[in-house]
């Protein structure tokens, strides 16, 4: 993969943007931020503190918490950009810093306990292929979004996580299951009960 | 061929299913309807589940992002600082231009250290019960005071919905008021609320030195030279004194009017406040924010949230969780601070700010030089000035057209000189003291709001009787018809307007003007009720 055009990936500046780090192109913001140019490290925190933001917020259960978090990523970053290579894009890096940010969080919470179980038994839910399609997609288009954020948000965090992981950072399932520390088909396993658990509590909203 | 697992198709649409799997499923597709329909499925509840999630939730979805998530509490608190400060300005606007000797500084009440000596002094005299220059020092406190039940009320008012630190605060001063509130009082030359103590109710205390060694369970209103809080506050410390220290715990905020507050210890929320010093030491932790104005700020310990501050002086070696905004002369973050967002100041010199290279801010820099212009350039000033001018002209017409005999008198009442000069100057300091009075009842607030209420007016009407007199004294009118007394007006007025912006005898004539006025004011009264009084 092309380390450079990673690094460039959604980094188009704003337009109507005058001033001169503001109209850089993302790469290179990155190469200054490496060189510790705290110019360059004020604007990718504000390309991206919305996003890692968000994240923060989906994955941990209080709004102060994700500041926390928030704000925790981007003074490490000024360190840890170092360590970026450009060979994922960088939002994606980005995201994946705060997603193990977010997990410390969690397991700090936790003192110590296991956030994030193996599912019973991995086989177990494989099964056959219903005679219906899933219904997912039919209730998220007839309900608002907001309400399954809303659900998203009260889902069990063993199923929340890796599900916001996926699906807001875009992490693989490998990836995932790093962050996690658990197995790849475990990882599988949870996405796919997190997302029957969805349509399950949406299907239950929306009677 | 047997159909595939809605699990098989999920990771298909997810891209995570084996090469060789992937291309079996493909063939299956081509024959296979039903597996069609699920992976389209599939792959349309991915599509709506991403989108769901990018729109954000609503609080990061704000368009200046994260800086701005917590910026409603802090502009409300700021509103409670800024309409309190705003108010005292408005007292204090005659007296900025003074050219006061050095020697005689601390006497100025305008001036912050003068202000502060004059306070303290007061709340000293008070706290032994002696009654020595309590009239010296009434108008001060009573000012302020006033100043800070009129900003946090207005506060409440203007933005319809109740904002809770201005609340909190509002609360804790109307019950001050409320004598049948449930406090314990305690007032003696040390207070001391020992370590094996609980205190259950909200307890004042007054004294030349208060400490809380054991656990107040309620807020803590203290006044004195030295409040120390070595225990346990569990609600809010609201506290005008010369020292604060607080080494123990505060639950709550503090909300502070002091010479200097050192924190050490653990502060549950924010500290609002006007000191001269503020010092977070390296052990201390404020659990939310803190806003305040300050000559000299010193944060070592670690402020959870954002910090706000209009200061001298302001070093940074501590950690800042989010924001930190700061206004003022200089700003200095050494190697060891950390400020977990963006970090303005606004300062009047480039060369005043300064941050080491190991200070670590998480967010954007944004430092502004503020170059005072001057306002007679800005053609806003001249805009501005006509319309008071206006407005002044058109309230001298009204009162000459409703109540002619009055205006007359008072204009004429303002050729007394050091009497009206004298007596202007007692009302000008008399009637904030007789506002607090008034507002220390529950049923006199009302009272207390029409005379603050009449003051102000009174204030601004001074100037329509001594620019009539002057205009008059000036002209000379044979006559004494009503355009007579409108010219005499105008001309008057201009000559005020233009002298007030010299330097320092602006201030001066100001203030001479206001206590004239007043004076005159005051004494047509007397002469207008002297009759009815008889009767």
């Amino acid at each position: 993969m092309d380390a450079k055009r990673n690094m460039a990936k959604e980094a188009q500046p704003r337009e109507g943007e005058t001033r001169q780090m503001e109209a850089l192109g993302l790469e290179s913001v990155i190469e200054r931020a490496q060189g510790h140019d705290s110019e360059a490290l004020g604007e990718i925190y504000h390309r991206y503190v919305r996003r890692v933001f968000g994240l923060c917020r989906y994955m941990l259960s209080s709004g102060e918490g994700a500041e926390d978090a928030t704000s925790e990523v981007f003074l490490k970053l000024q360190r840890s950009i170092e360590s970026y290579d450009g060979s994922i894009p960088f939002p994606r890096w980005l995201l994946r810093v705060a997603g193990s940010q977010c997990i410390d969080a969690l397991r700090r919470q936790q003192r110590g306990l296991k956030v994030f179980v193996n599912v019973d038994d991995g086989a177990a839910v494989i099964e056959a292929a219903s005679s219906e399609p899933s219904p997912l997609s039919a209730v998220i288009s007839t309900q608002e979004r907001a309400q399954v954020r809303d659900t998203i948000a009260r889902l069990p965090e063993n199923y929340r996580v890796p599900l916001v992981l996926r699906y807001y950072s875009e992490l693989s399932y490998d990836e995932i299951a790093q962050e996690l520390d658990l197995e790849r088909n475990n990882v599988a396993a949870l996405i796919f009960r997190a997302k029957q658990e969805l349509r399950r509590r949406l299907s239950q909203r929306s009677k | 061929m047997e159909c595939y697992s809605e699990q098989t198709c999920a990771l298909a649409v997810d891209g995570e299913l084996a090469a060789d799997e992937a291309r079996r499923l493909r063939d299956h597709l081509a024959t296979c309807r039903r597996c069609r329909e699920l992976l389209d499925a599939l792959r349309a509840e991915n599509r709506a589940l991403s989108e769901s999630l990018h729109e954000l939730p609503a609080e990061a979805a704000s368009p200046a992002g994260f800086s701005q998530l917590r910026r409603s509490w802090v502009w409300g608190d700021l509103a409670v600082l800024a309409a309190v400060l705003a108010l005292g300005s408005i007292g204090s606007i005659w007296f900025d231009q003074l050219s006061i000797p050095a020697a005689l500084e601390w006497f100025n009440p305008f001036s912050l250290s003068g202000r502060t000596n004059l306070l303290l002094s007061f709340l000293d005299n008070f706290a032994r019960g002696g009654t020595a220059m309590l009239t010296n020092y009434a108008a001060v406190v009573g000012l302020l005071c006033l100043l800070l039940l009129l900003g946090g009320g207005a506060l409440l008012l203007g933005q319809g919905r109740l904002r809770q630190p201005g609340l909190r605060l509002l609360i804790v001063l109307l019950a001050l008021s409320l004598p049948s509130f449930a406090l314990e009082r305690r007032h003696s030359e040390f207070v001391t609320v020992a370590a094996n103590e609980t205190v259950d109710d909200t307890l004042v205390a007054t004294g030349n030195a208060v400490r809380v060694e054991g656990v107040v369970n309620g807020d803590l209103l203290a006044f004195g030279q030295t409040v120390e809080v070595r225990g346990t506050v569990r609600g809010d410390l609201v506290s005008f004194a010369k020292r604060i220290v607080v080494s123990g715990t505060v639950e709550g905020h503090i909300y502070t009017c002091s010479q200097s507050l050192d924190l050490d210890g653990q502060l549950g929320h924010s500290i609002y406040g006007w000191v001269q010093s503020l010092r977070v030491d390296n052990r201390g932790r404020v659990g939310d924010g803190i806003v305040v104005g300050a000559g000299e700020v010193s944060l070592e310990g670690e402020v959870k949230r954002s910090v706000t501050i209009f200061t001298g002086n302001a070093d940074v070696s501590g950690s800042i969780g989010r924001e930190l905004t700061m206004a003022g002369g200089s700003l200095t973050l050494t190697n060891t601070a950390r400020v977990g967002g963006n970090l303005s100041a606004r300062v009047h010199q480039m060369k005043e700010v300064h941050i080491a290279e190991g200070a670590t801010i998480a967010g954007k820099r944004d430092i502004q030089v503020q170059v005072r212009e001057s306002q007679f350039t800005r053609p806003r000033f001249y805009f501005y000035q006509a319309v008071w001018l206006a407005a002044a002209m058109l309230l001298g017409w009204l009162g000459l057209v409703l109540v002619p005999g009055f205006f007359r008198a008072a204009t004429e009442a303002v050729g007394s000189g050091w009497r009206s000069l004298g007596l202007g100057f007692g009302v000008l300091a008399g009637v904030p003291v007789a506002i607090v009075v008034a507002a220390i009842t529950l049923v006199g607030i009302p009272l207390s709001l029409m005379l603050c209420a009449s003051y102000l007016a009174a204030i601004y009407l001074a100037k329509i009787w001594v620019g009539a007199f002057l205009g008059r004294i000036l002209l000379k009118p044979s006559g004494a018809t009503k355009g007579d007394w409108l010219l005499g007006l105008l001309v008057g007025l201009l000559i005020l307007t233009i002298v007030g912006f010299v330097p320092y005898l602006g201030g001066l004539v100001r203030l001479g003007m206001v206590c004239l006025g007043l004076g005159a004011f005051a004494w047509q009264l007397y002469r207008v009720s002297r009759p009815a009084m008889m009767t």
